[in-house]
This record gives C-alpha cells, sequence and structure tokens, in this order.
C-alpha cells in the first residue's frame, strides 16, 4: 500500500473548441491523511483539476489513481459514493430535510434505516448542529454558516476516505468562515481524511493546508511545497508574487503561540494577599505590573506600582481587570491581535480551564519572527543568494 | 323567460347541465392526463438532449397557434366525429405549456444541487427522480395548471364536432336556435357552467399543489 493516497498522472483537460487545455499534464501525490491546497489565480484550472479527480469533469487524457487503483475507467457514480464532495455553493437539496440531505449517500449505499438514524445524528452532532433542533428543517430555514456545516456532514456521511473541497467556505462573511476553518481542522486531527482544498486565498491555503500547491495557467504546478517552504522558500518570481508582500505576517499565522517561549516569570499573586505582600513582591521583580489569579488560578487583574498608592480593602478591586488572554494554540497573529486590542499591551496565556500559563509580548513576537528569518536567510546563504551586508535575500 | 326562475329551476335542465359538466370534466381530465405523460416525457427528453429542444418545443407552440375551430375540423376525416377528435386536439393543445414548464422547470433547478447530487454518486435517473423533477414540480404543475384551465374553455369548440361536454348546450340549444325563445339563456348556461368548472379545477390545483410541493420549495 502506497503512502499516496491520491496519484494524479498526466491529467489533461481540453473543453471542446479550446486551442488550450484548460489542464495541462498535471501530475501529483496526495499523502494519505493530508490537506493538499490548490491555490492559484482564478481560470488557472483549480476547479477543473478538482472536478477530474471525482470525474465531475472527464479527463481528456491521463490518469486518476486513488488507493493504488486506476479509478479513470470505472464507474464513476461507483466512484462518487467514496469520495466526499464539497462545493462553495454548497448545493444542499432544498425540497429534503437536513437528516435527508446527510443521507443521501448512505441511502444510495443501501444502509439499513436505524443505521443511517444514527449516523445522520452523529454527524450533526459532529459539525456543531444539535440534531433535535435541525434534524427536521430545509435548508432554507439555515443560515449561510450552518449550510455549509451540513454540507461537511452530507460529504463526510459515509465516512468516505477522500474529501474534495472547492472553496467551502468561500461565500460565508470572514468571521464565520474563521470559525468553520477552525472547526474543521480540529475535525480533521481526528478524521485523518485525505483532502484535497481549492482556494484562491493564500492565506486560508496557509492555515488549512499540510501542503500547498500553488498553480499558474492551466494547472501547472509553481511550487508544492509545505506552507513554511512557501513562505519562507518561494521556488520562483510567480510564488514570491503570489504570496504576496505580507509574507511575514502571514508567517505569523503558521506559528502557534505553543511553539515560542512566553514568559513565565512575571510576578503573580492572589486575591486573599495582603497589598503590602503584592506591593514588595512587585517591586522586587522588573516588572511593571503584577497578575492577580483566583483560587483556580485564573487571572484577574493586573495590579501596578502606583495602584498600590491608595490600596483599596480588597485586592479583587484594585487596579484593571485582566484582558487579552490566548491559548497555546492560538497563532501568533492571533496573539499580536489580542495585544493591540488588549490596552496593557500583553497577552495573557492560558489553558483550557482558563489556568494562567505565562505571558506573551510583543518582544516575543518579534523574537520569533527573527527566528523564522534567520532561518531563511540560512536558507538562502546554504543557497549563496545572500548579500552579506544587508542580510537580505535575493536582490 | 329568465335565466334563474325558469331556465335553472328545470329539474331535467339541471340533470342534463350536470350530466354535461362531468362529460366536459372527463374530456379535460383525459386529455390533460395524456398530455402531463405526453408533456413531462418531451420535456425531460428537450432538457436532456439539446439539440432536440427547439424541435420539440417550436412544434408544440404551433399546435397552440391553429386555430380552434380549424384544428377540430382538420381532425375530422383523420379520425371521424365525436369525442376522438376532440380529444386529439386538446390534447395538442395542452402540450405546450407542459413541455415548455418542465423544460424551464427542469433548467431553473440550482445547477449547485444537480452537482452536488452527481458528486455524491447519484446516477442519471435517480437524479431525475429524486432531485430534478421534485425541484422543477412547481413550475410544472403551474403548466399543467395553466393547460387545464386553457382547454376547459377549448373542450367548448368539441360540441362542433359532435363531441361531448358543455359545448354542446351553447351549440344546439344556443348558437344553433339564436333568435327563438331559450337560446340565450342556453348560451348563458353552458358558459357560466364552463366559468364554474374553470373556478372550481384553480381551486383543486390550489390543493394539488399544498400537498404535492415539497415543504423545503415552498414560497
Ligand atoms: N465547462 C467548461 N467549458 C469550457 N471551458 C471551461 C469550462 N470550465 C472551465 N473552463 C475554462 O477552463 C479554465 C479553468 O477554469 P477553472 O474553473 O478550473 O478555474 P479556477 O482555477 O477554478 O478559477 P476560479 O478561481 O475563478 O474558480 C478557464 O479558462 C475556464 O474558462
Ligand atoms: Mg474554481
Amino acid at each position: 500500500m502506497s503512502d499516496d493516497m491520491i496519484q494524479l498522472e498526466e491529467l489533461t483537460k481540453r473543453f471542446p473548441g479550446q486551442a488550450e487545455p484548460a489542464v495541462d499534464r498535471l501530475t501529483m501525490r496526495v499523502p494519505r491523511g493530508e490537506i493538499v491546497v490548490f491555490v492559484g489565480p482564478s481560470g488557472c484550472g483549480k476547479t477543473t483539476s478538482l472536478k477530474m479527480i471525482n470525474r465531475i469533469i472527464e479527463p481528456t487524457s491521463g490518469h486518476i489513481i486513488i488507493d493504488g487503483e486506476d479509478v479513470t475507467d470505472v464507474d464513476p457514480d461507483e466512484l462518487r459514493r467514496g469520495i466526499g464532495y464539497v462545493i462553495q455553493q454548497i448545493g444542499l437539496f432544498p425540497h429534503v430535510t437536513i437528516s435527508d440531505n446527510v443521507a443521501t449517500v448512505p441511502r444510495l449505499l443501501g444502509w439499513d434505516k436505524d443505521r443511517i438514524t444514527a449516523r445522520t445524528d452523529e454527524l450533526l452532532e459532529i459539525v456543531g448542529l444539535d440534531p433535535d433542533l435541525y434534524r427536521d428543517r430545509y435548508p432554507k430555514e439555515l443560515s449561510g454558516g450552518q449550510r455549509q456545516r451540513v454540507g461537511v456532514a452530507r460529504a463526510l456521511a459515509a465516512d468516505p476516505p477522500v474529501l474534495l473541497m472547492d472553496e467551502p467556505f468561500g461565500a460565508i462573511d470572514p468571521i464565520t468562515r474563521t470559525r468553520l476553518q477552525n472547526e474543521f481542522l480540529r475535525l480533521q486531527e481526528e478524521l485523518k481524511k485525505t483532502i484535497v482544498f481549492v482556494t484562491h486565498d493564500i492565506d486560508e491555503a496557509i492555515k488549512m493546508g499540510d501542503r500547498i500547491a500553488i498553480l499558474r495557467e492551466q494547472s501547472h504546478i509553481a511550487q508544492f511545497a509545505t506552507p513554511e517552504e512557501i513562505l519562507t522558500q518561494p521556488a520562483n518570481e510567480f510564488v514570491e508574487d503570489f504570496v504576496g508582500s505580507g509574507a511575514t505576517l502571514k508567517r505569523l499565522k503558521l506559528s502557534r503561540v505553543r511553539d515560542v517561549d512566553w514568559l513565565t516569570d512575571c510576578p503573580t499573586g492572589r486575591l486573599d494577599d495582603s497589598p503590602e505582600v503584592l506591593r514588595q513582591r512587585l517591586a522586587d521583580s522588573d516588572w511593571t505590573a503584577l497578575l492577580v489569579l483566583d483560587d483556580r488560578d485564573r487571572p484577574v487583574r493586573w495590579l501596578r506600582a502606583p495602584d498600590f498608592h491608595h490600596p483599596a480593602r480588597e485586592v479583587a478591586r484594585m487596579g484593571l481587570p485582566a484582558v487579552a488572554f490566548v491559548r497555546p494554540q492560538a497563532t501568533l497573529s492571533d496573539a499580536l491581535e489580542e495585544m493591540l486590542v488588549g490596552s496593557a499591551g500583553v497577552a495573557i496565556v492560558i489553558d483550557g480551564q482558563g489556568v494562567y500559563q505565562g505571558i506573551m509580548d510583543v518582544d516575543v513576537i518579534i523574537a520569533s519572527i527573527q527566528a523564522m528569518r534567520d532561518a531563511t536567510n540560512e536558507f538562502y546563504r546554504a543557497a549563496k543568494l545572500v548579500d552579506p551586508t544587508t542580510g537580505l535575500a535575493g536582490s | 323567460m329568465s335565466f334563474f326562475t325558469d331556465y335553472l329551476a328545470d329539474p331535467s335542465r339541471q340533470a342534463r347541465l350536470l350530466e354535461m359538466a362531468v362529460e366536459h370534466l372527463v374530456l379535460v381530465g383525459a386529455s390533460v392526463g395524456v398530455a402531463v405523460l405526453l408533456g413531462l416525457a418531451l420535456g425531460i427528453t428537450a432538457h436532456r438532449v439539446d439539440w432536440l429542444a427547439p424541435a420539440i418545443l417550436n412544434t408544440a407552440s404551433i399546435f397552440l397557434t391553429i386555430p380552434s375551430l380549424a384544428l377540430f375540423a382538420l381532425l375530422i376525416p383523420l379520425v371521424g366525429i365525436g369525442a376522438t377528435p376532440a380529444w386529439v386536439a386538446l390534447v395538442m393543445y395542452s402540450l405546450l405549456p407542459i413541455v415548455r414548464n418542465t423544460v424551464s422547470g427542469l433548467n431553473s433547478v440550482d445547477q449547485a444541487v444537480v452537482e452536488s447530487a452527481k458528486g455524491m454518486g447519484m446516477g442519471g435517473t435517480t437524479r431525475l427522480l429524486r432531485i430534478e423533477l421534485p425541484n422543477a414540480w412547481p413550475v410544472v404543475l403551474a403548466g399543467v395548471r395553466v393547460a387545464t384551465l386553457l382547454v376547459v374553455g377549448i373542450a367548448a369548440i368539441a360540441a362542433l364536432v359532435g363531441g361531448p361536454g358543455l359545448g354542446q348546450e351553447i351549440y344546439q340549444n344556443g348558437i344553433r336556435r339564436i333568435g327563438s325563445p331559450g337560446a340565450l339563456n342556453a348560451l348563458l348556461g353552458g358558459t357560466v357552467m364552463i366559468v364554474l368548472l374553470a373556478l372550481l379545477l384553480d381551486l383543486l390545483y390550489l390543493a394539488i399543489g399544498r400537498l404535492t410541493i415539497p415543504r423545503g420549495i415552498r414560497e
């Protein structure tokens, strides 16, 4: 058994009456259990390439091999029942209920009724929709985000090993999109599906992809690599242009808070400590503020030196409330945003229970950017591409 | 002679009118029934086979442009007189609204819906029966309704070729005896009955719509 779940070999599509093929000899391997993102400018052939994998568009030539089996000529309906398919327009069946929508493929596969009901409820649960509330609704009675969740549930219904997704979160407002992306990534950690994901948004590609294929016209691969490599070692000018000038900021979306060394020496106190003790503790540290924790180690207030000039009787009423929390799995970009929002200019790292872990400040983030840049420079230096006087790559 | 006190009050005339109304209904029902089967088949074909669509739609349009009087008469040499020419002519007239609405109903089904059905491995026939037709149904039904109301009126002409229905009252007791006492009442009686029949059928279609249009796509 090969480690590649999907192999595309010289896949070509020539639409009738067109001189140039829409997709020209696309060859690619998608490793088992990974998300591969196709990203590229409009019209470069992403959708056509994707649709050839489940043969919604029949390839003109080339081969599709799924799990070691050449499926280029098998019965397409048979093939498609084993491949989940999610499109931007979702395409829920408007005339039947949510549960009937989700049950589509299991019914085609002839599952018995009880199994279908159980599976439908389970899936609605998985995508975050209460089955009791939503099972009997119709698609028009759902919001766009909820519909897309149903779309994902429907694609997962018969537990296909492969999922094809064409701009699945494209038509959703940014906040809901971020939430759906995060939920989907969490789901994928358990499901370990092999996924081909199309987007024209490089940020989404970086976020979602284990690997990214940057495509140019006719689905020619400009670079096929991990998001880190794409950002730090763009293979050519096309990739560089496509990734754009915000590459450093984008890198912040790749690194997580847990990957950096946050500060752990911030002085802390308890709600029942006396103000005098806390004042002394703050004075003994080289910090300008002290963090007060409650009896379950959750941060509640920041105290600064001036706050002790007129101490209230209770510590709980002194200083400012603690704000700007981040979890270890948040991206550095999220952390930076929290810092800018919170007036303290720092973010407090907490775990899932809200227990205090440490502090992130802008310096921590700058240090990590520096480290990434050094790694990049290391690469260019190795490739003798760096001008040692400026330390800048390229030129 | 008054329409209400004399014409409608006569029990034997009431019975005769009712009898003719039933004949009329049977004639319309039978023609539309056949036209639905034929029209759906032609509409689905036109939808699936692109190059056949213009031929099918144009033929059905031409049927509708033939003046009804002429069409009934033209059919006599082919199928004789009586119910048959009436029935054939009404099928021809009902065809266009049904075919056209079947085609536009199927075309109006969201392409994303069809594609996602295809992408899940639903074969052509299953897709047609389970996805495309149910979603096209409100439009198809509207076509059937238009066809029905159209032929309720046209069916009155059937009496000219010896056919059944309320046309007999209008033609034999009305038009042919115009000037004689009672002719006007017969004319009026047949017409009123046809209008009532049309209203009744319209209500029937409202009920059919309620019962057969899936809740998810109802207005
Ligand atoms: N059914 C079709 N018939 C003819 N040409 C087509 C068809 N579908 C796509 N094309 C052409 O093939 C090329 C690739 O289209 P495709 O939809 O795969 O692009 P894409 O990368 O998905 O673009 P977008 O980001 O806009 O969705 C385009 O030039 C398009 O015009
Ligand atoms: Mg596309």
